[in-house]
């Protein structure tokens, strides 16, 4: 007999989204990350913005999943306390060519039913955005477009599922994979798991993942989005999700408010052999501050709070690559390159439904149990300490550490004592915000690392 | 909990006034810093040379902040470390929030904003290469760690930039196993002077490469390496961790938010003469002001800040800031204070903040002048302006009597 109905490999956002949907039925599951900590690849390094999905090809599946994952998001998010801000997105167009791009957005995003997409004429564009660059001439206006927390998500979801009762490893790679009568035995440095069906949900890493069960119709081609993130201060300039009017080869660079308060500028698209080389360089810069100009030139003026490039899991096809291989007990879940943060919980739904009942028999659980991760948004802020009566009996929640984020030692106790271990300070980090702002340690860096060594203020 | 005086920041100048302020029989102050101890930045400095414009003495940080303390009658001022100011609103009121305090709002009369000063990272000098998760630092990072007992990521460190604070480092790398295998600076020159002359000894050794900018770090989760373009080419050189020093930046967010007046050639609050911001009851000093001086510099503005916000609330000295704004000539970096009141006061003991100003770039034969109305009314000698000296016009009082239009320009 296997130890588990159903084990994912990897737990992205994709990867934990599939996990909170499994943990609502009467199944075993089990969720296998390589890394130390979850959300460390892919899914760390995004614009965050929460996509309507109706900039993705018209009929796509991803199409179809981002919309459901959008409409979703909406709705649980905030049970599971994930800010969401929607400040809506612009593409603006600066010359006639640019004008007829942004119109055609508009007519095909309402005539595919998204209604709110609108276009907006000089008037409309300066009126929501007085700092943009002159000269723009029309623009496509999708309100629903939002902004949100990308490494709470995957957390939110990892959480929700490990207290619903799907098991969590992490430092888990899975080296090798075996099948026999009807079981894979998947091999781990900290000993095998058996388990009926594996999804796997690898990520960058999802070609290896399929070759180790010798599948070879895939292959990752990272794609590398360099970004500068700038301090708080300059939310000032801008609150929209500012896009350049798309290419037929690219969707350009943003300038996107951040659910922390800052603004983004990114990201690039570079195509790289290697999906761990996310380094930020001179290039990228250059290309990123170029852009900045011709939208936003005010923003160059702004001090620079961090960088940072992440990287998309983009295969040799544009699509997402959710194929079905059940008479193996193998489902691949990959090629979730560009909007896997909206589309996560439309995919954990579409392949849970393929998974249940037809590969796994289970029934729906009638009670869930809550769960929580603490809002780090800035502003509309709900941490602790804004909350005086929380300071009188948790004066921990009074003492702050991170004074940029201002992440006090309640917080960082509470993180580094949830039921996710944090093993290391980029968990810590991701967790709380500690280090994360405009003076990157300077204050807090060695009482953060103290704190983590010996787990006390 | 109603303190007639709030100091926001435990560093040499809110101590140096809470001492000049308990000096002046004042009562009910309360000094609020957000680090776990008071003390600001030297407090993490473990070698000598802090305090000598205050205190006359060369001490350790510890030493001169150990000193300020004791110079203050504490049954007058009550110290709170682990307490943050989160917001400042005209009154003026602040919002505080604590172990001891929790969460509560205070009106004093008045306040003194000496947040101080940090160091720019390695983000926002737009640093290329990979991002290793440890090792990259500047020096108020790495002097933390020292004195929190964090080990170092490794042996052999690189420090990018050559101001005296680089040089600290090296004092520091002493004590924490640390080789300081180059520094880099991407100047012409060495930017720290009478400090770095005693320090030579140690720096002996120690490959600076002047004209340098860095191509890229390198290292997956730990520092492997920098590389460094020098005028001769790119360099490699292994290290296990990078140190951004200097290039300091005022911390004023919490100014900024509280829509005080920044001066942007500065960064910090816009002060006139007595150390007053652009809000009525709240006055600013030390590094807040503009990065960077040393700390006996720091402690001696707030000394003076003390005796202003004591001759406030004496009634002896308006709240509201003076009107006339120094205008500056060309290649004047910043002038402080900013704004200049013409009409004579009366401090009683309290000297007002004298002049000073910095150079945008090293100027070999050159003079300082002050005029009002168009004639120089004062004028300093001839000599070598370098960028990173501090400039003062040795006056204590501008001729009183309006208009006057204060200005200071650069005569080469
Ligand atoms: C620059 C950029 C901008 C983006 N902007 C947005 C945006 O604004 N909105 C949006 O919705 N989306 C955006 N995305 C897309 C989104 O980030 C991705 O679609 C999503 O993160 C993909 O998640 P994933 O779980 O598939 O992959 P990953 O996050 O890479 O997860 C895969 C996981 O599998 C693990 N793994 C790999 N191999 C193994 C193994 N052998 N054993 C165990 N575990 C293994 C990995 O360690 C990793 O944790 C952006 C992406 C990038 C890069
Ligand atoms: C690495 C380094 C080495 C140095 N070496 C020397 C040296 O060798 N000799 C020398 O003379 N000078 C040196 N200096 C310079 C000097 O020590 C400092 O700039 C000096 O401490 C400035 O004093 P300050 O009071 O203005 O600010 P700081 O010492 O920076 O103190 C500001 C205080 O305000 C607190 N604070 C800030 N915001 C808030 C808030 N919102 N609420 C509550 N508290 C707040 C901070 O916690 C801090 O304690 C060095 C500086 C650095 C960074």
């Amino acid at each position: 007999m296997a130890d588990y109905d159903v084990a994912i490999i990897g737990a992205g956002v994709v990867g934990c989204a599939i996990a909170r949907e499994f943990s609502r039925y009467h199944l075993r599951a089990i969720l296998l990350e390589a890394n130390s900590d979850l959300c460390d690849e892919a899914s760390k390094g995004n614009t965050a913005t929460l996509a309507t999905g109706n900039d993705t090809p018209v009929g796509s599946l991803e199409r179809k999943l981002v919309v459901r994952g959008h409409q979703r998001y909406l709705a649980e998010g905030p049970s599971l306390g994930l800010p969401i801000r929607m400040v809506g997105a612009m593409t603006v167009a600066f010359d006639e060519a640019e004008a007829r791009v942004v119109s055609e957005e508009v007519r095909s995003s309402r005539a595919e039913g998204f209604a709110s997409v609108e276009l907006l004429n000089a008037d409309g564009i300066y009126a929501r955005v007085p700092h943009l660059a002159p000269g723009a001439v029309a623009a496509a206006w999708a309100p629903d477009e939002g902004i949100v927390d990308g490494f709470s998500t995957a957390y939110a979801y990892a959480l929700d599922a490990v207290v619903n009762g799907v098991d969590y490893r992490d430092s888990a790679p899975v080296t090798a994979a075996h099948r026999r009568d009807g079981v894979w035995t998947l091999t781990t440095p900290g000993g095998a798991v058996s388990a009926r069906l594996v999804i796997n949900c690898a990520g960058l890493r999802a070609d290896h993942v399929e070759a180790l069960a010798g599948y070879r119709d895939l292959t990752v081609k990272p794609r590398r989005g360099q970004y500068i993130v700038y301090d708080k201060r300059a939310r000032r300039l801008v609150d929209v999700i500012l896009r350049p009017a798309p290419t037929p080869t690219t969707r350009g660079v943003y300038i996107a408010p951040s659910i922390f308060g800052n603004v983004l500028l990114g990201p690039t698209a570079e195509e790289v052999p290697d999906p761990d080389d996310r380094r930020v360089t001179p290039e990228g810069i250059a290309q990123l501050t170029a852009a900045a100009r011709r939208m936003l030139p005010a923003l160059l003026d702004e001090p620079v709070a961090a960088m940072y490039a992440g990287m998309r899991p983009a295969t040799e096809k544009p699509e997402y690559r959710i194929i079905p291989r059940f008479a193996d007990g193998w489902l691949t879940c990959a090629g979730i390159r560009s909007t896997g943060l909206s589309g996560a919980l439309g995919i954990a739904e579409y392949v849970a439904g393929l998974v249940v009942p037809e590969v796994v028999k289970a029934a729906r659980k009638e009670a869930i149990k809550p769960a929580r991760v603490p809002s780090l948004a800035d502003p509309n802020i709900a941490r602790p300490w804004t909350d005086a009566a929380r300071v009188a009996a948790d004066p921990f929640y009074g003492e702050m550490v991170c004074h940029c984020e201002r992440v006090s030692v309640g917080e960082i106790r509470d993180a580094l004592s949830g039921p996710i271990p944090v093993h290391s300070l980029k968990a810590l980090k991701r967790r709380t915000r500690v280090m994360m702002g405009r003076c990157q340690g300077f204050f807090c860096g060695a009482r953060v690392e103290s704190m983590l060594r010996t787990g006390k203020p | 909990m109603n303190p007639t005086v709030a100091i926001v920041g435990a560093g040499p100048a809110g101590l140096a006034a809470a001492a000049a302020l308990t000096a002046r029989g004042v009562r009910d102050i309360a000094v609020f810093d957000r680090d776990d101890t008071v003390g600001g930045l030297p407090r993490y400095c473990g070698h000598l040379g802090f305090g000598w414009e205050y205190s006359h003495r060369l001490e350790k940080g510890s030493a001169f902040i150990r000193r300020l303390i004791g110079e203050t009658d504490l049954s007058r001022a009550a110290l709170y470390p682990r307490t943050t100011v989160l917001e400042m609103a005209p009154g003026p009121v602040l919002r505080v929030v604590g172990p001891e305090t929790g969460l509560r709002e205070i009106r004093p009369k008045a306040v003194l904003v000496a947040t101080g000063v940090r160091e720019r990272p390695r983000a926002a000098r737009l640093v290329p290469g990979a991002r290793p998760e440890r090792g990259v630092l500047t020096t108020g990072a790495l002097q933390q760690m020292e004195t929190r007992g964090i080990p170092m990521p490794g042996p052999r460190a690189v420090v990018i930039g050559s101001e005296h604070v680089a040089f600290s480092v090296l004092l520091t790398a002493r004590h924490c196993g640390l080789k300081i295998v180059a520094m880099a600076e991407p100047g012409n020159r060495v930017l720290s002077l009478a400090v770095a002359r005693p320090i030579a000894r140690v720096v002996f050794g120690v490959p600076v490469f002047l004209n340098t900018e860095i191509e890229e770090i390198q290292g997956r989760a730990t520092v492997e390496a920098i590389v460094l373009r020098t005028p001769e080419g790119l360099r490699r050189i292994p290290c296990d961790c990078v140190i951004f020093s200097g290039s300091f930046v005022p911390d004023a967010p919490l100014s900024e938010e509280a829509g005080l007046a920044i001066d942007p050639r500065t960064g910090g609050p816009v002060i006139d003469q007595f150390m007053r911001t652009s809000q009525p009851g709240v006055f600013a000093a030390g590094n807040l002001l503009r990065p960077v001086e040393s700390s006996g510099v720091a402690a001696c503005e707030g000394a003076r800040a003390g005796a202003c916000i004591a001759a406030f609330l004496a009634g002896h000295l308006d709240g509201t800031q003076a009107a006339s704004v120094f205008g500056l000539g060309e290649g004047v970096r910043y002038l402080v204070p900013q704004r200049w009141a013409m009409d004579a006061v009366d401090l009683r003991d309290a000297r007002p903040l004298r002049p000073s100003l910095r150079v945008s770039s090293d100027m070999e034969a050159a003079r300082v002048t002050l005029a009002t109305d168009g004639a120089v009314v004062w004028q300093g000698r001839r000599r070598r302006l370098l960028r990173e000296r501090r400039i003062a016009i040795n006056l204590d009082a501008l001729p009183s009597g309006r208009p006057a239009a204060p200005r200071v320009d650069l005569v080469a």
